[in-house]
């Protein structure tokens, strides 16, 4: 884990992957309403190709490494449950179940 | 096999012969051998003729002994000699060797009836001079095509729609309709088609046309009556039915060879065509340049194994998008998958190494329960049962590997499959599937989302089920629908008769005898998918006989992919691409929205656009606007004209006078 993901705020996280999550898995729905607590997964927005881009940037973004275990709907599901668990594993330094 | 058109009118004002030279020249490619046509005040019938079957008098149209019946007909009734036998019997004298002429005695002695003896793969057209009808048919699971359209009471019908469109007097105009359910199920649902008021005769139906209407009629249903157990004596059965089905497909006056994918069905026919056939069996592969895609170990086992004299199409980089806008010329249909465009170069090096007709494996994964989607049905089934386990989530790791995020996938596959929708919905099976391609939707225009109103493609299907499908097993439900839905309009026409009759190839499918299928429709669901092993009494018949080449006997299906956006983004696209995927094309035709398509573009040219949902979106967008501009755009009067002069014409053959082709 590197120093600066300590910078990051749940606030922050939460804006960075709302927007990276439109660019990329919504831009061709721009009308599409996107709230933070809305699912990722079996909502449709993200597909299961999509997981893997989406780890990959989180990685990239907020320099941390996930776990294979890290990888699921709980962590990852939802623009929010994305920034409380990267914010928890940065800060913490605990693993989020 | 051939091709076929023709028009009746409603009144007596006649057809021009030259009219009906344009529709045989649309569909020339079908049937390069030969040509004939006839017309008369009410009715013209051409046939572009490939000579399979005594092909000096197989001439088209053909008539009875008084000249009061005409036949023009694309295909091949496996079992003619039985049913010529039948009819010498009941007094009918033949004058040449062709099933079109058992065709014309068996509709004087049955009528309409007559399609329930018929066992092969066929459409064709028969006027009856004295009753002033046109009857329509096609075979049962649609291996062929057959399309129509009426206008003020004419009726003009065509293996292709190109040859309804040449004549211009049938509107050339989109089905928006029949385009979002081509981004729903692949392929638009007969009789439904992308074309406005042009529609495909179903599979296992027949029309009349008389007196300016049209009556269509279903003659034969699937059903799934399955035993509760798998009877005593199935593999003999399935042993007799497959050699059968096999041996009446290698009928032909020319050579026939077998298409090899790698997989256990196309392995099962070569090796039975290679043990029925006097000479070495050709057989041909796609092979690709990408290893991920690559099947040619297990294509070179299994040419050795049958002893075959084996050649390989090799699809490398920028042979599809070379070829694609031909492919879609052909399919006559915009595309989810770039799938039919290696089949299209296959069929090439088959007409080029002199070969008429080939055996395919096509068919058996949905006879005998081979896709993934029907074990990803039972594993849904499963998280539905049992929400708590932590089974099913690891089954589904093991069906799709590779395609998320390393190990603990399961619990994503479950999120998503549980979403797709319950076990109550009739169209459970299919849903996730129709759910992800229908993702292409949010790429159109938002005028002509509007423009769509309420439509709903899976309300219509759930609307016109048939009356006992409720009561079959869920997995005769998914083998019902995967049939109806992709098979036919996809999988036998866009991949199967279209890319091989291009190059005037004739494609059989054994798989789809209609006795195996109703034979394998009787059979428990667990003798096809035992556990999560596919095919299973095909895998048995194969260990009891020995004539699975071992190379395959236990692989595990890998499903036939071609690249999609790689096949058009790996370097520059060509040019074409580009043109149609400009905004100001794509406004014209405003079907998708430009700055979607340009999201697309950017993660196609940045190497991102790796997922099921953005590569088939690219081949959608592009095919349709390759569709739009081919057929929906203004005709070429001078192509037209210069394609009627090249054409030769042969004056119908009677079958009293036989003629040379």
């Amino acid at each position: 884990m590197r120093d600066e993901t300590r910078e990051f705020t749940p606030a922050v996280i939460a804006d960075r992957t709302r927007a990276y999550v439109r660019e990329n898995f919504l831009y061709m729905r721009p009308d599409w309403p996107l709230k933070d607590e809305d699912p990722l997964f079996g909502g449709g927005v993200i597909d299961s190709i999509g997981v893997i881009e989406l780890v990959g940037f989180l990685q990239r973004e907020f320099g941390c490494t996930l776990e294979e275990d890290e990888i699921t709907e709980r962590n990852l599901g939802s623009v929010a449950a994305i920034a409380r668990f990267l914010h928890a594993k940065c800060n913490g330094g605990v693993r989020a179940a | 096999m051939c091709g076929v058109a023709g028009i009746a009118r409603r009144r007596p004002v006649g057809v021009a012969a030259e009219l009906l030279e344009r529709m045989a020249s649309a569909i020339r490619h079908r049937g390069p051998d030969g040509f004939g046509l006839h017309v008369d005040d009410r009715v013209g019938l051409t046939n572009a003729r490939l000579s399979v079957i005594d092909l000096a008098r197989g001439v088209q149209p053909m008539t009875n002994e008084d000249g009061s019946v005409f036949i023009v007909y694309n295909g091949e009734i496996f079992n003619h000699l039985a049913l010529r036998g039948e009819l010498e019997a009941r007094g009918h004298l033949f004058r040449t060797r062709s099933d079109t002429e058992v065709l014309v005695h068996a509709y004087e002695q049955w009528g309409e009836r007559m399609l329930e003896r018929l066992n092969g793969q066929f459409a064709f057209a028969i006027y009856d001079r004295r009753a002033g009808s046109v009857f329509l048919a096609r075979d049962r699971f649609g291996i062929l095509p057959l399309y129509y359209a009426e206008r003020d009471g004419d009726l003009y019908f065509a293996s292709e729609v190109k040859a309804l469109l040449v004549t211009g007097e049938v509107e050339r105009a989109l089905d928006p309709e029949g385009l979002d359910e081509i981004f729903t199920f692949w392929a638009a649902r007969p009789p439904r088609t992308p074309f406005r008021g042009i529609r495909a005769l179903e599979p296992g139906c027949c029309a009349r046309w008389q007196d300016g209407r049209l009556a269509v009629r279903r003659y034969y249903a699937l059903d799934y009556a399955e035993a509760a157990t798998e009877p005593a004596d199935a593999l003999e059965a399935l042993d007799e039915l497959l050699r059968s089905a096999v041996r009446l497909r290698l009928q032909a006056d020319v050579p026939v060879g077998g298409y090899l994918s790698g997989g256990i069905d196309s392995s099962i026919v070569c090796a039975l065509a290679a043990a029925g056939s006097p000479l070495a069996l050709r057989t041909f592969s796609v092979t690709f340049e990408d290893p991920t895609l690559d099947e040619s170990a297990y294509q070179q086992a299994v040419a050795a194994d049958v002893r075959s004299r084996h050649a390989v199409q090799r699809i490398g980089r920028g042979d599809i998008a070379r070829v694609f806008p031909e492919v879609i010329r052909h399919t006559e249909t915009p595309l989810v998958r770039t799938a039919p465009a290696p089949l299209y170069l296959l069929s090439r090096i088959v007409r080029e190494h002199g070969i008429k007709v080939v055996l395919t494996g096509e068919g058996s994964d949905e006879v005998f329960l081979g896709y993934d989607l029907f074990k990803e049905a039972i594993i849904r089934l499963l998280c539905w049962r049992r929400p708590a386990s932590r089974l099913p989530p690891r089954l589904l790791d093991g069906l799709y590997p590779g395609i998320a995020p390393a190990s603990g996938k399961g619990d994503f596959w479950r999120g998503y499959f549980m979403t797709a929708g319950s076990p109550d919905d009739p169209l459970f099976s299919h849903l996730p599937r129709f759910q992800l391609t229908a993702r292409i939707k949010d790429f159109y225009a938002a005028e002509f989302r509007a423009g769509l109103g309420p439509f709903d493609p899976l309300a219509e299907l759930r609307a016109r089920l048939p009356a006992g499908f409720g009561a079959w097993s869920p997995l005769a439900r998914a083998a019902y629908l995967e049939i109806t839905t992709l098979l036919s309009s996809y999988l036998l026409s866009s991949q199967g008769d279209r890319m091989a009759m291009a190059h005037g190839v004739e494609a059989r499918v054994p798989y789809l005898d209609h006795r195996l299928v109703e034979f394998a429709a009787a059979l428990p669901a667990r003798s096809k998918l035992r556990g999560l092993r596919e095919k299973n009494i095909l895998r048995r018949w194969g260990e009891a006989t020995g004539l699975l080449p071992a190379a395959v006997a236990r692989r595990r299906k890998q499903p036939y992919r071609a690249p999609d956006v790689p096949a058009f983004f790996d370097g520059r696209p060509p040019e074409y691409v580009e043109a149609l995927l400009d905004p100001v094309s794509l406004r014209r035709t405003g079907i998708f929205n430009p700055e979607a398509v340009a999201g697309l573009v950017r993660r196609c040219r940045a190497g991102r656009a790796e997922g099921f949902r953005e590569n088939q979106a690219l081949v959608a967008i592009l095919s349709t606007e390759l569709w739009h501009r081919e057929f929906l755009g203004a005709p070429a009067p001078a192509l037209v004209r210069a394609r009627v002069a090249g054409s030769a014409r042969v004056e119908p053959a009677p079958v009293e006078t036989p003629a040379a082709a």
